[in-house]
């Protein structure tokens, strides 16, 4: 019988080795496999065929509202079979909307979603994409005159209308000077807002009041221009104006900051634009009284609907009009149409 | 058994496997797996060798696909300058070969920003590509306008597919350091798990070469062990049990068995030795007897042929003379020596011994003129009984000597011979005389051996010399029996019986 033993443990001990070496394999195959595997299944999101590519160029002064709406529009777009990539002209980029037209149709999109502010040659360059069969949405401001597909967005004057009812409900017996901060290229700078504004004021006071409307058009400075220009107007000799009306995102930020670092909140009441992070803390805070914003999930929803439609049966609405939204520390958000 | 044996035979044990095949089973698994494993770690290395091969083709790749954009750009520039067919050819060849790099890339819309990149510099390469065949085909056609136009635009066509170029050989340089980064991290993975396992797999093997060594030396140092015991004598000690079938097992059986054949071996021997011995010493014992008996007879007996043959001419010269009673006298003397000197070295035949004792009496009533009354009785059947020579003889001499003689009544030996009637019975002689009688002390001396008296009896002139204790000894050395041979006596001058008891084998 002694001598069994040792015979045995001579197998147990090939076993053992048996399952180490198995065990081997399997932590082997085990972690690779997991290592591939999370590679392929990464892949597998990344490497989904789309039929259509759709593009979406826009400037920098809204950030956060485009960020919102590229996340909206690139699903919809996949559910419609159709990736949508976002090319912003901002900093850090050498090119201007211009150019990512340029590249775009040379590049072959199917679609185009474009944020026009009236820049010098974008029209042309819409015609000349719609010269190539590739449809235009344009979103912001419509260039009417332009062969774009469709407009995405408010009009002027509803837009006016809304900024003149904000005005309006801010001036008093105090208000002296109301200051439009726009971001628009000269072609649109005669525009409905002005004139919404300005009537909305004579609306509640009357004629000669002797509140002036002044409007400053902050596009075509280079890239820290708006916020110098911000500063500036609450430096100036004659102090800032009692209501400051801002039409984008970054503007509004700008003028928020300066109000607060200036120590003029109650002086200066902000009329913002679109409900970014920063905005609505303040808007939460009473610091801004309102906030006017276009339903960034509606801009992506008909934005894709429209490159879709054309797509498939060839046409589309030319208009799509969005929401309005109106925040207020009092109400919260409503909306108008 | 046959069925237990069938069973084995079915399920083959790893005992029952030969040092060779065990060896062999253990070298080769064990290599096995060293060489599987290696196998294993040499291909994972070189796939994420291939991996680390794809980081650069891509970059390399894209190197190509600028450098071939920057001939076609070149070459068209070099037409539009000045025109030649050389300039021109080196166009077309430019165009074929960045065509044949764009061939390469992706075409479908992917979210993956390399392959939307790759499709981006593919479509965007085709526009260019248009725009320069039309700025050469327009400068063929000397439309200076066109051409230049055509060349503004293939001009900042160029600046995006490089500016796309740039992009993407960013992102694959990114992508791909990511990808450097984790196939450096397996790679120090599988090592760390590659030299756990050569580890182990060496303590394995060392502990499995060991168990094996000391499987197969353990019990060699047991049968050395063992063996010498054996050469000592020690026939008892066994190796352990073994049922295994290898050479170990075999030649543990082998050696068990040579150790229980040895001791049967040694034991025959031994009880032979003993056999023979003994015999030995019987027949030493024997012939002792006998050559004392006849020594003490031919003491007695000078040159007794002589003496027989002058007794014979004596009785011719008795007959001669018709002197009858002589004459049968000496024959009977001349019978009685004759008996004496040719059966001392035999047995003899009941009757013969018979004859002998009456001649004895004869002579010795002669002598002492009738004195001696003897009586036989004598079954008639047991006359051939075979017996050692010289018993009965010396019996009645001692009846003779230390019984009747000097008594003042008539002296009477009765000699009977009888048989037992049952079977396995004995033959019984008995020699009876109503003589001086004899003590029980004298008895058991006589049956003992030791006789103080013996010498003085052998030294009186008229015995034959064969004392009672020799015929004792040598009636049980012929009947290998004790107990042959009884004196009883009834006390003094009661007369002595001396009865013999001889195997009847019927």
């Amino acid at each position: 019988m002694p001598q069994k033993k040792p015979l045995r443990i001579e197998l147990v001990l090939m076993s053992i080795s048996v399952l180490i070496f198995g065990g081997f394999l399997v932590v082997v195959f085990f972690y690779f496999g997991k290592v591939y595997g999370q590679d392929s299944s990464e892949d597998a999101e990344l490497n989904r065929e789309y039929s259509y590519h759709y593009e979406m160029i826009v400037g920098s002064s809204n950030t956060a509202l485009w960020e919102d709406v590229y996340e909206k529009a690139k699903e919809d777009a996949a559910a419609e079979n159709a990736l949508l990539t976002l090319r912003k002209a901002d900093w850090n980029r050498e090119y201007d909307k211009n150019d990512y037209v340029d590249m775009c149709i040379a590049a072959g999109a199917d679609g185009i979603i474009l944020e026009y502010n009236g820049e010098a040659g974008l029209a042309e360059k819409i015609d000349e994409a719609a010269e190539k069969g590739i449809p235009v949405v344009t979103i912001m401001n419509d260039p009417n005159k332009s062969a774009r597909l469709s407009f995405v967005g408010v009009n002027d004057y509803q837009m006016g209308q809304a900024y003149g009812a904000s005005v309006a409900e801010l001036v008093n017996e105090n208000t002296k000077d109301v200051l439009i901060l726009s971001n628009r290229e000269k072609e649109l700078e005669k525009n409905q807002m002005y004139a919404r504004i300005y009537n909305a004021i004579q609306e509640k006071v009357g004629e000669g009041s002797g509140i002036s409307v002044k409007e400053q058009n902050l596009i075509s400075k280079s890239q820290f221009d708006v916020e110098e220009a911000v500063r500036n107007i609450f430096q100036s000799t004659d102090g800032p104006p009692e209501i400051l009306v801002c039409l984008d995102e970054v503007t509004t930020e700008c003028a928020y900051q300066a109000m607060v670092d200036y120590n003029m909140v109650g002086e200066v009441s902000i009329i913002g634009y679109y409900a970014s992070d920063v905005i609505m803390d303040a808007v939460d805070k009473g610091l801004i009284p309102v906030t006017i914003s276009m339903n960034a999930d509606q801009i992506a929803e008909y934005s894709i609907e429209a490159l879709t439609e054309f797509t498939e049966i060839g046409r589309t609405n030319a208009y799509y009009t969005v929401d309005l939204l109106i925040t207020n520390n009092r109400q919260g958000s409503n909306g108008t149409a | 058994m046959a069925q237990l044996e069938k069973e084995r035979k079915r399920k083959i044990r790893w005992q029952d496997l030969s040092l060779t095949a065990k060896v062999l089973i253990e070298v080769i698994l064990m290599t096995v797996i060293m060489f599987t494993a290696n196998v294993v770690m040499f291909v994972q290395v070189n796939r994420m060798a291939a991996g680390i091969g794809q980081v650069y083709e891509s970059n390399v790749g894209l190197g190509e696909l600028a450098a071939a954009l920057d001939e076609v750009q070149n070459g068209t520039y070099n037409y539009l300058l000045v025109k030649t067919s050389d300039s021109l050819e080196k166009y077309y060849k430019s165009e074929e070969e960045f065509r044949s790099l764009l061939d390469r890339l992706n075409s479908r819309v992917m979210e993956n920003p390399v392959m939307l990149l790759e499709r981006n510099i593919r479509i965007t390469a085709e526009s260019y590509l248009t725009e320069t065949e039309a700025a050469i085909t327009h400068k063929r056609g000397r439309n200076v306008e066109k051409y230049r136009e055509s060349f503004e635009n293939a001009q900042k066509l160029y600046e995006y597919l490089n500016s796309y170029i740039y992009e993407l050989n960013d992102q694959q340089f990114s992508d791909n350091s990511q990808s450097f980064l984790a196939v450096q991290s397996e790679i120090r993975s599988l090592a760390v798990i590659s030299m756990v396992l050569l580890v182990i797999m060496m303590g394995v093997s060392i502990l499995m070469l060991f168990f094996m060594v000391r499987g197969v030396v353990s019990p060699l140092s047991n049968l050395a062990v063992t063996a010498k015991y054996v050469g000592e004598g020690d026939f008892n000690i066994k190796m352990p049990q073994n049922d295994s079938l290898d050479e170990v097992g075999v030649m543990t059986r082998a050696f068990n068995t040579m150790v229980s054949s040895l001791e049967e071996y040694m034991n025959l021997t031994r009880e032979n030795m003993e056999k023979e011995q003994r015999m030995k010493e019987k027949e030493l014992l024997m012939e002792a007897h006998l050559k004392e008996a006849q020594l003490k007879y031919l003491q007695s007996q000078i040159n007794p042929h002589f003496l027989f043959n002058s007794l014979n001419a004596g009785a011719q010269l008795a007959m001669l003379e018709d002197a009858e009673q002589t004459s049968i006298f000496v024959e009977k003397m001349a019978d009685f020596f004759r008996y004496n000197v040719k059966k001392g070295s035999e047995d003899a035949t009941l009757c013969e011994e018979i004859e002998a004792v009456e001649n004895y009496i004869y002579i010795l009533n002669v002598r002492f003129a009738g004195d001696i009354h003897f009586y036989k009785e004598i079954d008639e059947s047991v006359m051939e009984t075979r017996v050692p020579s010289m018993i009965l003889q010396p019996v009645v001499e001692n009846a003779v000597n230390h019984g009747i003689r000097n008594i003042d009544r008539e002296g009477e030996i009765r000699l009977s011979v009888t048989r037992e009637k049952e079977q396995g019975g004995c033959i019984l002689i008995s020699v009876k005389d109503n003589g001086k009688g004899i003590s029980q002390e004298t008895i058991d001396r006589i049956m003992e051996g030791r006789s103080p008296k013996k010498r003085e009896d052998v030294s009186e002139g008229d015995s034959t010399g064969i004392g009672l204790y020799n015929v004792i000894s040598r009636l049980e050395l012929y009947f290998d029996r004790k107990d042959l041979l009884e004196i009883i006596s009834d006390g003094e001058d009661k007369g002595t019986e001396v009865l013999i008891r001889i195997p009847d084998h019927r």
